[in-house]
């Protein structure tokens, strides 16, 4: 557990891992049909059906992400509409994630097909920027191909690569859709990989973040679309642009966004990729024996669940910051509902209240078969520490008894007389050494 | 009662040593139940226990002692019967 408490390990230099439309390439590499029709994913949690991720074939036809479908469907009849399969796709990215991580002990995922990747200190490993490129990009083939049956091409492979014969079954997955951007700093390796064409990587030189960053749009700052507008509406369409105005004109404008922005516009923060501190999730799990969809059900066997998850001893001392809750549905169906706790806890209540809401928002579209409570992520307990410390204490007390109480009944019967004492105060004030403590037979 | 008072088992309980002293009362020779004489070679502290005067007086001279070898023992004198016991202090 002191893992949880050493600080995550940071890295300047980043190289940005971007695999746009993440979720659509997972269901184009489940049905290559896909890949050669206009489609498109519904939303996995909004309770009005809209358009979630849009196929460029789509596009073409004017269908955008948040378009209900009938505007979808009327803009584009061809359009082939899949149900989002939320587990799915974090399954993938977790592999993702993992096989970055053979690479570089400093991963850090931003989104679902977006993950950072710290390069400090790996020159002396693979070489130059070149060769560590190669190597995240061998590794997350190999992975994705070798432990998931995924694909690899889906994450491109260079033609010039050893490799690029491997585990290309389905023409849809030679489309390389994997972009790599290299920089200092994790805004400038993104705009990097926004830069990389498909299947390529974008390094930006030690030195040249500056020049680089001038000569882009501002849409590559994380921008809201007001703020957006409100920038073109003030004419300023590149970096470099917003960069050469003052710094405290754009935060009289824009406040401390602005001031985020025009630092990242100029190249005067580089913020560092921060490693995850790997936690080692909880989950449990629930099979039921005929599938249910009663509301009412789902939610009393959710607050069963994390009980379960919270008496697990792996969580003793540690409030749970990360929940999630999936559902395996009929038909191969899933559901998935996830949240972080702005006050970690180790309530149940407390824990189960975003599920739930979750839960009457979006609900399963099916009858669930399994249900799994996990508990992703953690927090150091504080007040409630200690409570949890006198939980494990008692826990590991009642363990002790048990073993103590076979060990006594074990030597009992060997030797005919209990060999364990305990050792009590009769009168520890006494000036008499050998009145002061005793022992007495232990009976647990 | 399982945890009766006839289970307690006191710890630390004294045990018999034979002594020589030399012409001070200072131990000089310790030779324990189990074992053979060793001669004492240097004496530490000393101390008196004066104790249940209003029952059973209980008088002891304790002598912290090094052992030949380097061992160190804390003995006492029985000043009421004369004899020499050693304990841990």
């Amino acid at each position: 557990m002191d893992r949880y408490l050493s600080p995550p390990p940071t890295s300047s230099v980043a190289v940005c891992v971007w695999i746009p439309l993440f979720a659509l390439r997972c269901e184009e590499a489940r049905r290559p049909e896909l890949a050669s029709q206009p489609s498109a994913l519904l939303a996995p949690d909004a309770s009005r059906r809209v358009v979630w991720q849009v196929s460029p074939l789509a596009r073409q036809a004017g269908v955008r992400p948040g378009m209900t479908v009938s505007q979808a469907i009327g803009l584009c009849p061809a359009l082939r509409l899949c149900e989002p399969d939320p587990v799915h796709y974090e399954e993938r990215f977790a592999l993702l994630l993992a096989a970055l991580a053979r690479v570089s002990p400093v991963v850090e995922p931003a989104e679902l097909g977006l993950a950072y990747v710290g390069m400090d200190g790996l020159e002396g490993i693979y070489g130059g920027p070149e060769g560590i490129i190669d190597a995240i990009k061998c590794g997350v083939r190999n992975e994705m191909s070798a432990e998931c049956g995924m694909r690899s091409a889906e994450f491109d492979v260079r033609p010039s690569m050893p490799h690029a014969a491997l585990n290309t079954p389905h023409s849809a997955f030679r489309t390389p859709h994997f972009r790599v951007g290299w920089g200092k700093g994790k805004f400038v390796a993104w705009v990097a990989a926004t830069r990389a064409k498909p299947g390529g990587a974008f390094i930006v030189p030690p030195g040249e973040e500056g020049k680089f960053l001038a000569a882009q749009p501002v849409a590559v700052l994380p921008l809201d679309p007001d703020a957006h507008r409100r920038l073109r509406q003030l004419g300023l369409r590149t970096l470099g642009q917003l960069a050469a105005l003052p710094e405290e004109a754009i935060v009289s404008q824009f406040g401390r966004a602005g001031r985020r922005w025009w630092r990242l516009a100029a190249g005067a923060t580089a913020e560092p990729v921060v490693g995850r501190v790997l936690p080692e999730p909880i989950s449990v799990s629930l099979t039921f024996f005929t599938p249910v969809a009663d509301r009412e059900m789902l939610v009393l066997a959710l607050e069963r669940l994390i009980e379960r998850a919270l008496r697990h001893p792996r969580r003793t001392g540690w409030r749970v910051q990360a929940v999630r809750a999936r559902a395996e549905l009929e038909r191969a169906a899933s559901w998935l509902a996830a949240a972080t706790l702005k006050d970690p806890s180790a309530d149940r209540d407390h824990i189960a209240a975003p599920l739930k809401t979750r839960l009457a928002q979006a609900p399963p579209a099916g009858a669930v078969e399994r249900l799994v409570v996990e508990f992703t992520a953690f927090a150091p307990g504080t007040a409630e520490l200690q409570l949890f410390a006198r939980d494990a204490g008692a826990a590991a007390r009642a363990g002790q008894r048990r073993a103590l109480r076979s060990a006594v009944q074990e030597i009992t019967l060997r030797l005919k007389r209990p060999m364990l004492h305990h050792v009590i105060e009769v009168q520890p004030w006494s000036r008499l050494p050998e009145r002061r403590y005793a022992l007495i037979d232990y009976e647990p | 009662m399982r945890n009766g008072p006839d289970r307690l088992r006191a710890l630390n309980v004294p045990q018999r040593v034979q002594v020589e002293v030399d012409g001070r009362g200072i131990p000089a020779i310790v030779k324990r139940e189990t074992g053979s004489a060793t001669r004492v070679e240097a004496v530490g502290e000393m101390w008196r226990i004066n104790d249940e005067w209003w029952r059973q007086p209980i008088v002891r001279r304790y002598v912290e002692v090094v052992l030949e070898g380097g061992g160190r023992l804390v003995l006492f004198e029985d000043q009421i019967t004369g004899e020499w016991w050693m304990q841990k202090p």
